[in-house]
């Protein structure tokens, strides 16, 4: 940690006791409610979980443990704890312990060490494609990416009308046919798609690294684009203004030469560039056309090295916290390099504004460029990707085979669309949960009617229409069918499996791994458990304490959705005549029958579910893990977005004013001490 | 920065010098080897063949129509065993003055992972290590190919690992990449091919490019050290990532640098035009694909001769008088099947030249280059009408050094995959392989 000076360390230890001081009451209230209700189980060496209570005497032991005190607070809160089978917590008690446990988690985060900063990573390749394209106002894409699902025809996204047409076209590039053809630069080929991080996405800093093999790709790459055959005047936006030949004389190039270097090097290497930088690649260029290059061939070599430099495809700090928070929000909202409008801002330090930042998120989201938020976020956050291997068995579902193709390529876009729609017409967040329209392809609408004869269309580009839900079993991310089938086998459910994507997707809270000698389900075990279906044999999971731990709560989830088969058709029965049992409880608290009254129960739970949209959210903007520190900016963010019904830009917006987002380094920029709220400011 | 400070640089920020890979001048290895490398090439071809032309005893089956999706699979009943390779049939008749160094395997099968187009899946899969079930993040089965599992063994002395070739020379981007690709260094990993011959003789025996890539080295290198100036010590740390990686591709650059004399000596020219007729075209790629084995630039190479369905025409070297699309016509097989067995017949001569350049090379112990190097010829289809995944037409040249029977014509029995001849390739390579894909034995007859 920096040194201190004298002033800011008597206004810190000042902060510390005024802290602790405050949270003297609730701090004796909560080693109270541990001693009278939780140390019972949790104490000495067999304590329950591992989770030895009787050790904290005072406040001060807990402060030094937010972690805990997060799990603690989130266990109370979701009445996992205390366990059903002992007294049940009268509600004003809970509410009570709640208040305080969080408010010294708040404490505690206060005087907990700062936050590492996320290192410095290089580009994936959606990024540095995207970052290519807007460096060079390119009119065809740079490369194709599988991974970029949704295929928009007819320029059906368009943010500023803030509607989204009623009919769309759309292809599905990985699935679809021939989808993967467009535009692109001839002799460009793509590095590898990096994977997604466990329970996340793909973009998190610690994953990313590199290699020999993948440096040369990059230094390759960078070459492949300038010289590609189409890289031209006709599909190259900046053409004139950087690599076409100026209209002065030969003899006053070199002033054109910098000034053009400079304005893409700004961009590229997103900060402003010192006139040696400049200087250095401006000599360069000069050097080729000394060495008889044109002056065409010139730029675009320079410019291939100004690509190849790490300063453009690695994404770091920069020492300017501004031109940090510029990037930072151009990768979030556009998986891009920040344009002209948002340096300028940088440069001109606005950017701790919040009217400023506001602004920008507001015309950000209203740009096409959006879209490429909407191609990266929803897929990794549903999981998406699944669906790609979903092998429905042939004998029992044929028509999910249909030419060469498979159903599941109109599948994958019905959430994708809904995704887009909510985000172009700023609808709540809660339509995730539940939504009164969704997109569908006549193949789907045959398909949630379960009709004899499925209406097969595509397989290349196919049409989907705006359709009212209104029933509740349908509707919003979890019982569309594409959901439904990547969490199933060939012929049967996984009702685990969905718990857990349920648990992981909606509820921010995934479920550790199983432990390692768990015994696979021998489904034809016994001519008895034949008659069982899959919850009878799961049974053992409630009998047993060891895996009741974390099954309780992750198996209602998944039976809920037992009436989804595995291609996400609803039935009351199973094979074997036995009824479909989806009854559970969520929370301890809502007892449920079905999906219809599990997703009611969500509704009222709605803060729940809105922190952990944007717990989500978060670790996308940021590409790190949430740690407990964001726990006070996204209660911030819950307590905003709720004023406003929850609508995703208002989310949205409230993600990127929060401390969080804001946080460059080990400070919060413009604030040049660790602990926040000093009297200094 | 200059040449000496690049060195002083590479060897490490304490100037320790860095665990590098031995870097042996290939003539000294040569003194100390006992027989010639072992190599491994590919010559693929687009679309299949027309089986009537092709396959002996299927002359006289009808030409399918197409239907598309549901044409069925032609062939006919043979008999599982070896034979001598003795009838050639017409698309085989190049074959001729090589025939004792041939071999011709009838009924291997592939298999079809529904989800995905056949061309697509047919080309981009035909070297893939992947089962059916193994690949869950893309719909094709693809993952690490064939030559990349044999470079891993037999690649990591020679400066380029592998050679990828294409004679793709369209410039009109009809196709998506699994159509034009029959090398990936894993899934959803491509293997940039060499489309253009100018491009393959640079890299592979110019210095020149290599001169332009160090002008750009020394320019990154600087940002480098800016934007290291600016980096926490952690962040600084993991940045040391990034010069790892300059310093191996200067490795590979010296490596190259130190084999000048062999390149110099090597018997081939900068080729004159870029574009070239088909044939032509192929043939100068065969060249430069002969003399990089030969000296020792790599032990692997693809050569991919067209991409897959992609119905731009070509003129293929004045066999047309104007330009055909072969994708085009396999549609419509009644109509244009004399073009079509043209172009097999066509495609089976350039196979043929490519052994005979390689035949006329010896090598220090008097045998062949050819003699030395596993060659197979092969389609992704079995006929490219239906489309079939079955019966594929493979030809296997060369390796006799290596253990290979050859002048035999094998038919195994139904049902055998392709992965087979290659699991069996790779043990006669000397690489210790158990399985590959959804191999599930070895070609014992293809062994001596």
């Amino acid at each position: 940690m920096k040194l201190m000076k004298p002033q800011a360390i008597i206004t810190a230890i000042t902060i510390l006791t005024a802290g602790l001081f405050n949270v003297g009451l609730q701090g004796s209230d909560t080693i109270s409610f541990l001693k009278t209700t939780c140390v019972n189980c949790h104490q000495g060496d067999e304590a329950a979980g591992n989770l030895n209570f009787a050790q904290f005497r005072n406040p001060k032991d807990l402060l030094a443990q937010p972690q805990l005190l997060l799990d603690i607070l989130t266990a109370i809160d979701t009445s996992l704890m205390p366990p059903q089978d002992s007294d049940r917590l009268p509600k004003d008690s809970r509410q009570s312990a709640v208040k305080n446990f969080r408010e010294l988690l708040h404490a505690a985060i206060q005087v907990s060490p700062p936050a590492k900063p996320v290192p410095i990573r290089r580009m994936t390749r959606f990024q540095y494609s995207n970052a290519v394209r807007d460096l060079f106002g390119l009119k065809i894409v740079v490369f194709t990416l599988p991974e970029q699902m949704v295929r928009e025809y007819g320029n059906y996204y368009q943010p500023s009308t803030g509607k989204m047409p009623d009919v769309v076209t759309v292809g599905n590039r990985p699935l679809g046919k021939s989808q993967l053809i467009e535009p692109r630069l001839t002799g460009v080929t793509p590095y590898p798609q990096d994977l997604r991080a466990e329970h996340g996405f793909d973009n998190q800093a610690d994953q990313l690294s590199m290699s020999p093999l993948l440096l040369q790709q990059f230094m390759e790459l960078s070459r492949s684009i300038l010289h590609a055959p189409n890289f031209n005047n006709k599909t190259v936006g900046v053409w004139n203004e950087v690599f076409a030949v100026p209209e002065t004389e030969i003899s006053e190039w070199d002033g054109s030469i910098a000034n053009r270097l400079k304005m893409i090097l700004t961009l590229a290497f997103r900060e402003e560039v010192s006139e040696t930088t400049v200087k250095r690649f401006a000599e360069y260029a000069r050097t080729l056309i000394d060495s008889g290059a044109d002056f065409t061939t010139a730029m675009k070599n320079t410019v291939a090295a100004i690509l190849a430099s790490p300063r453009f495809f690695y994404l770091h700090d920069h020492a300017d916290p501004q031109f940090t928070i510029a990037s930072r929000l151009s990768f979030f909202l556009w998986g891009s390099i920040p344009d002209q409008a948002l340096l300028a801002s940088a440069e001109k330090n606005e950017l701790t504004t919040t009217a400023i930042l506001e602004s920008h998120v507001d015309r950000m989201l209203l740009d096409r460029k959006s879209k490429r938020f909407c191609d990266s976020f929803p897929r990794q956050w549903l999981q998406l990707d699944n669906i790609i291997s979903s092998a429905p068995d042939p004998e029992i579902y044929h028509q999910f085979y249909f030419a060469r193709y498979n159903t599941s390529m109109h599948m994958a876009i019905e959430p994708l669309l809904l995704f887009e729609t909510v985000l172009i017409e700023d609808k709540s967040i809660l339509q995730f949960i539940h939504s009164d329209f969704s997109y569908r392809s006549a193949t789907l609408k045959t398909w949630y009617a379960k009709a004899d004869k499925i209406q097969h269309s595509g397989p290349g580009t196919l049409k989907f229409e705006r359709v009212p839900i209104m029933d509740m079993r349908q509707g919003g991310m979890i019982t569309n069918t594409a959901i439904m089938t990547m969490t199933s086998a060939s012929d049967h459910t996984k009702p685990i499996t969905r718990g857990a994507w349920f648990a992981a997707t909606i509820l921010h809270s995934p479920p550790k791994p199983p432990p390692a000698d768990v015994p696979t389900i021998d489904r034809k075990a016994n001519a008895a458990d034949e008659n069982l279906t899959i919850r009878e044999q799961l049974a053992i999971h409630r009998d047993n304490a060891s895996c009741a731990g974390c099954h309780k709560t992750i198996d209602p989830l998944g039976f809920a959705l037992e009436n989804f088969d595995p291609v996400g058709q609803w039935r009351e029965q199973y094979e074997n005549g036995k009824p479909v049992n989806a009854s559970g409880i969520l929370y301890n608290q809502h007892a449920f029958d079905g999906i219809v009254q599990l997703k009611s129960a969500l509704l009222t739970e709605q803060e729940r579910f809105a922190y952990a949209f944007s717990e989500h959210l978060l670790s996308f903007a940021l590409g790190r893990r949430t740690t407990y520190r964001d726990t006070i900016s996204l209660e911030q963010v819950v307590k905003q977005a709720g004023q406003n019904n929850y609508q995703i830009k208002t989310v949205i917006k409230n993600l990127v004013l929060s401390p969080a987002f804001l946080q460059v380094g080990q400070a919060p920029v413009g604030n040049q001490l660790s602990i926040k709220g000093s009297a200094s400011d | 920065m200059t040449r000496a400070t690049r060195r002083q640089f590479l060897q490490g920020a304490a100037g320790t010098t860095l665990a590098l890979p031995l870097f042996e001048s290939l003539a000294a290895g040569k003194d100390t080897m006992s027989r010639p490398r072992q190599r491994m090439a590919i010559y693929y071809i687009p679309m299949g063949v027309v089986r009537k032309g092709f396959f002996p005893g299927e002359e006289e089956t009808l030409l399918p129509k197409f239907n598309g999706a549901t044409t069925k699979a032609i062939g006919i009943e043979r008999s599982v065993g070896t034979k001598a390779f003795e009838h050639l049939t017409p698309t085989q008749e190049p074959l001729k003055p090589i025939k004792n160094k041939v071999s011709f395997i009838s009924g291997l099968d592939r298999t079809y992972k529904q989800g995905t187009d056949v061309h697509a899946q047919c080309g981009s899969c035909f070297l893939s290590s992947a089962t059916m079930e193994s690949v869950t993040e893309s719909a094709f089965p693809l993952d690490r190919t064939f030559d990349h599992i044999i470079a891993d063994s037999i690649g990591s002395q020679t400066p380029f690992r592998t050679l990828t070739l294409s004679c793709n020379s369209h410039q009109d981007n009809k196709e998506s990449i699994h159509f034009d690709n029959i090398s990936w260094y894993g899934t959803g990993h491509v293997t940039p091919s060499i489309r253009d011959v100018r491009q393959a003789y640079r890299r592979l025996f110019g210095t020149q490019a290599q001169g332009d890539f160090r002008d750009i080295t020394d320019l990154v290198l600087e940002d480098a050290k800016e934007l290291q100036r600016d980096l926490n010590k952690r962040d600084q740390d993991k940045f040391e990532e990034y010069f790892d990686g300059i310093r191996s591709l200067e490795i590979q650059i010296e490596r190259l640098e130190g084999m000048r004399d062999e390149i110099k000596a090597a018997d081939i020219d900068l080729p004159a035009d870029a574009l070239l007729p088909r044939g032509e075209y192929i043939r100068t790629m065969g060249d430069i694909m002969v003399t990089a084995l030969q000296t020792g630039l790599t032990n692997v190479a693809t050569l991919m001769i067209g991409p897959e369905r992609w119905n731009t025409p070509y003129l293929f070297d004045s066999l047309f008088d104007k330009p055909m699309s072969h994708h085009t016509m396999t549609h419509a097989p009644h109509k244009f099947v004399n073009e079509l067995l043209q172009i097999d017949k066509f495609y089976m001569q350039q196979y043929v030249y490519i052994c005979q350049r390689m035949d006329s090379i010896i090598e220090f112990d008097g045998s062949t280059l050819l003699d030395n190097t596993i060659f197979t010829y092969g389609s992704g289809l079995g006929d490219g009408t239906t489309h079939q995944f079955n019966d594929l037409p493979i030809v296997m040249a060369g390796g006799q050094q290596l253990g290979v029977k050859q002048g035999q014509h094998t038919h195994v029995p139904d049902k055998t995959p392709l992965a087979n001849l290659f699991l069996t390739q790779a043990q006669l390579l000397g690489i210790e392989l158990d399985a590959f894909a959804d191999s599930t034995t070895t070609i014992s007859d293809m062994k001596r």
